[in-house]
């Protein structure tokens, strides 16, 4: 009676053993450790914070990438890498456009709604206005293109500054399990009353997405605010419809989560386990320094 | 024999001092009344479902609902022997989910009310003296360990739950963890939980499953697992309740596999379920539950020995699906070989106009539901009233039809359809397996996604996807997701136009004498089947050919045809899970939908509430409307459909035929 089973569990030992080597053998040499993930997010978060120049900021990024792209990630990685340096060449150019435009142009969306404004003001005396306003339109393709290289600029600033938070957040959750962060919070000694709202929460994402199609499709069987544009012209009222339904179902939803996890003994007091294994080796560690010191340096002011 | 208890539940086990031959489970005199705040409902049915007057308070897709005023559960008692596999039966509301609930704890660490009686669990007693009757702890998940009831953590490692619903049964988003979970909540080392993770998907031959995000898998996939998680802790009970009520014929037998399993490793099985063939060979003891209150226990001979009609006065599904799989085949025989069309227009040209009155219908209606498994009677009733008044409505042209239909998604999948046709008046199976695409048909049919390849023709016109949106309409399954008002009414009036004319008016007289057949014959039926079908009867000849003087009024003769007017002013959300399909059905009704799908609408249903169901149905395809039904239901799908279409065996493109 015990001697197959002992056998059996033996087999099984071995072949766990043998993922859980084959998982660290993956883990040192392709992914960095989970705390290691959210150490980058957090200088990604510094960066955003301190205002480090283009330059500095541009090393990162790319330190930032590389992870993204041993792990294999190389769609996502040339993607976000696309953007992150079209973005930089449009700030780049917008400056360039916008000091060729000389000291006019901080004035010059100022001085074209001016023109515009007195255009209308002497509008009665009639030839003149014509060809003044042949002039004028003359100057104003000028200034409007200085214009759009403002609005570029600040746009791809902009977005470009959130770029290594979306970098590294998009390394963190799409190369870990969420056994994974589970398993390095209860690591890091995160209180249970954290951990366990966070796999909530990430448990209801999809839910959320699913739910959010079905309500839709039912409001287009309805006829309730249907259509593309039905969101934008009545919004309060199409929102309404949504999260109503959205709130319901998460209620529901909620308690049967919560029973189902109560019979599985998340109530158990004392330590909770984690199947997976993590740790940090050597390369954590190194990436982490590699990736600290031009932060550094950048915020001090040396690079 | 080959699961050891843990070392984790081995220090729980030693408080319970259990011998191996005393019972596993007794309960004993014990009665539950549910607090009024959680109910103990489902999640369609908060409260006050089942004092509504109506006499088709329809039971919800998770039942178990009773009134807070009344008793869950009186002065049960129940005994369940270590080895054993017992099916607790019984009508919706009957107090076998609050059972299960006592078993695995949940009552009344969860579920609050007062609790009375005694009961011991794996030798864990829950000590309140019989009849003392004084309420509960507010227990706490941890501050319950110090008073008087059982903590439900004592009792996770010897009670595995599985519960009704597989999309919200899962705390974990991958498959792996959800396994490893309650080893990690009792403190197993990863080692440990690796190798018995390994185990259990050996077991069960799971392992495909592993490693994979919940969300992918197929519903009877999701059981299966959930089997296999509530028993990662070698439990020496598992309590399943209503496993099945959304799964496939195939994931059934899977289930079934897994039972087999548990059960020759000596473990405790507890099921309560509606649907009984499917583990039939299994059970050694059937305990039949009636208002709260154990009817009766039967030894498997006994139970098998017990004619199918008396079941069905019970109100439980039959044991024995063969006479139904029968049925199926002769449906899905005639029509999903042959020319869809062909065979239905040729159907609906040979039957004889019968003219059938409202009353006489509802007689047939009763009578089929009474003298019970005849399938051919209730099938000949089904498909009786096509004839009767609207008759010039169903010419040739078929609502919907398709054309070398293929549906799918862009990269991910693809299947060619069957040219198919449905009119006005036809109640149409669609049955398969799941990953079929059943649903991906009904979306496509509904305009909710674009076809692939193929048109599909309305009213014998090519349509665009915005115009089948606008003809037809789709009951989920989950109708919390279609119900948007603030009360039934507003409800059908909603999209409209002007809400201003939602005052109530009189009933018309048209629609009384249907209120005579209603009460003449519930009283006839307990059951109250046949209600719907002779008052739907009645609305049906009245609704198209009267132009009502406003919206409101319509409103409510189309409230009234559904039974629903005495609720017109309540929140949708406070209705039951039936009350929510047919508000949903008058909306499609309503808004002037001819074709009307419905996704597993008798999932969790007993026997009684299909019946009802089906009723219903005939009564949409009565007032001219094409009826899709997509269902696991074999008996709904033989009783009530006229055709089946089998996705399974329905070959892409075979045939090109269409009227």
């Amino acid at each position: 009676m015990t001697n197959p089973s002992s056998a059996s569990s033996a087999r099984a030992d071995s072949r766990a053993g043998s993922r859980s080597t084959s998982q660290r053998g993956t883990h040192s040499g392709v992914r960095l450790d989970p705390r290691a993930k959210l150490y980058l997010l957090l200088l990604a978060n510094l960066l955003l914070f301190f205002h480090v120049d283009t330059r500095g900021e541009a090393i990162m990024v790319a330190l930032f990438l590389l992870p993204l792209f041993v792990a294999g990630r190389w769609r996502n990685g040339l993607r976000l890498a696309v953007l992150y340096f079209a973005l930089l060449g449009l700030g780049l150019w917008s400056d360039a456009a916008t000091m060729s435009g000389s000291g006019g142009s901080g004035g010059s969306l100022i001085g074209m709604i001016g023109g515009g404004v007195t255009d209308t003001a002497a509008g009665s005396s009639g030839t003149t206005v014509a060809a003044e306003d042949v002039a004028a339109t003359a100057a104003s393709a000028t200034d409007a293109f200085v214009t759009a290289g403002h609005v570029a600029g600040l746009l791809s600033v902009g977005i470009r500054m959130m770029m290594p938070c979306l970098i590294t957040g998009a390394y963190a959750f799409t190369t870990t399990s969420i056994s994974e962060f589970v398993c390095a919070m209860r690591r890091m000694r995160v209180p249970e009353a954290i951990v366990i709202p966070c796999m909530v929460v990430i448990r209801f994402f999809p839910t959320i997405v699913h739910d959010y199609r079905q309500i839709r499709n039912a409001m287009a069987l309805r006829g309730i605010a249907a259509g593309r544009f039905a969101l934008v012209r009545h919004p309060v009222q199409s929102l309404e419809f949504i999260i109503v339904p959205l709130l319901m179902n998460a209620t529901f939803v909620s308690r049967d989560l919560s029973v189902a996890a109560l019979t599985k003994g998340l109530g158990i007091a004392g330590e909770h386990t984690c199947m997976t294994v993590i740790r940090m080796c050597w390369f954590d560690w190194a990436y982490m320094a590699v990736c600290t010191a031009p932060l550094a340096l950048a915020i001090g002011g040396v690079l | 024999m080959s699961f050891r208890p843990s070392e984790a539940s081995g220090e729980i086990l030693s408080r319970a001092a259990s011998s191996p031959s005393a019972p596993i489970v007794l309960i004993s005199d014990t009665s539950f009344r549910y607090a009024h705040d959680d109910a103990g409902a489902g999640p369609d049915n908060p409260s006050a479902d089942s004092a509504a007057p109506a006499p088709t308070g329809t039971a919800p897709s998770t039942p178990e609902s009773a009134a807070p005023s009344e008793l869950a559960l009186s002065h049960v008692n129940l005994t369940i022997r270590p080895g054993e596999t017992v099916m607790l039966c019984g009508q919706s509301g009957c107090g076998k989910t609050t059972v299960t609930r006592l078993v695995n704890g949940l009552i009344p660490n969860f579920f609050h009310g007062s609790l009375a009686g005694s009961q011991s669990v794996c030798g864990l007693t829950n000590g309140t003296p019989a009849g003392s009757g004084s309420p509960v702890s507010p227990g706490d998940a941890d501050s319950a360990a110090c008073t008087a009831p059982v903590p439900i953590e004592a009792l996770v490692p010897l009670v595995g739950s599985v519960f009704q619903n597989p999309k919200t049964q899962y705390f974990n988003a991958d498959t792996t963890s959800e396994l490893a979970f309650p080893c990690e909540n009792v403190g197993m080392e990863p080692a440990t939980i690796r190798a018995r993770v390994n185990d259990v998907a050996q077991r069960f031959n799971i392992g495909h499953l592993l490693d994979r995000s919940v969300f992918k898998l197929s519903g009877g996939e999701k059981q299966r697992l959930a089997v296999a998680a509530a028993t990662m802790l070698n439990p020496r009970v598992i309590v399943m309740d209503e496993p099945t009520s959304n799964l496939d014929a195939t994931a059934m037998r899977d289930l079934h596999d897994m039972v087999a399993a548990l059960k020759r490793d000596g473990v405790t099985v507890v099921i309560a379920e509606h649907r009984l063939a499917w583990c039939a060979d299994l059970v050694d003891r059937y305990v039949l539950f009636e208002n709260g209150a154990v009817a009766g226990e039967y030894t498997t001979a006994e139970f098998s020995a017990l004619p199918p009609q008396q079941l069905e006065s019970w109100g439980l599904r039959a044991l024995d699906l063969a006479p139904y799989r029968a049925a199926l085949r002769k449906k899905t025989g005639a029509t999903g070989v042959t020319p869809a069309g062909v065979t239905q227009s040729g159907a609906t040209s040979s039957a004889e106009p019968s003219g059938a009155a409202p009353s006489a219908k509802s007689l047939d209606a009763s009578t089929a539901s009474s003298t019970g498994p005849v399938i051919d009677s209730a099938s000949r009733h089904s498909s009786a009233p096509e004839t009767t008044h609207h008759s010039s409505n169903i010419n040739d042209v078929p609502i919907i039809a398709t054309r070398d239909l293929v549906v799918g998604y862009q990269r991910a999948f693809r299947r060619g359809v069957t040219d198919l046709a449905l009119r006005g008046g036809d109640i149409v199976g669609l049955m398969g397996r799941n990953g079929a695409g059943k649903s991906t048909l009904v979306r496509t049919l509904c305009g909710l996604q674009r076809p692939l390849g193929g048109q599909v023709l309305l009213h014998g016109k090519p349509a665009k996807p915005a115009a089948l949106t606008r003809a037809g309409f789709l009951v989920m399954q989950d109708v919390n997701y279609q119900l948007f008002a603030d009360s039934a009414r507003e409800e059908l009036l909603l999209g409209l136009g002007d809400a201003g004319d939602a005052i109530r008016q009189p009933v018309e007289v048209t629609v009384a004498p249907s209120n005579a057949v209603r009460s003449s014959s519930s009283s006839a039926t307990p059951l109250g089947v046949s209600v719907r079908g002779g008052i739907i009867g009645a609305s049906s000849s009245a609704t198209p050919h009267l132009h009502p003087a406003t919206l409101g009024e319509q409103a409510d003769r189309v409230l009234e045809s559904l039974d629903l007017l005495p609720f017109a002013e309540r929140h949708p959300m406070s209705l039951s899970g039936g009350q929510k399909q047919r508000l949903a059905i008058a909306s499609a009704i309503m808004c002037g939908k001819g074709l009307i799908v419905l996704d597993e609408p008798t999932s969790g249903l007993d026997r009684a509430h299909m019946m009802q169901v089906g009723t219903l149905l005939r009564g949409l395809a009565d007032q001219g409307k094409a009826v899709l039904v997509v269902t696991h239901d074999e008996e709904l799908a033989a009783l009530w459909c006229d055709r089946i279409i089998d996705l399974d065996g329905n070959a892409p493109a075979t045939n090109k035929e269409n009227s």
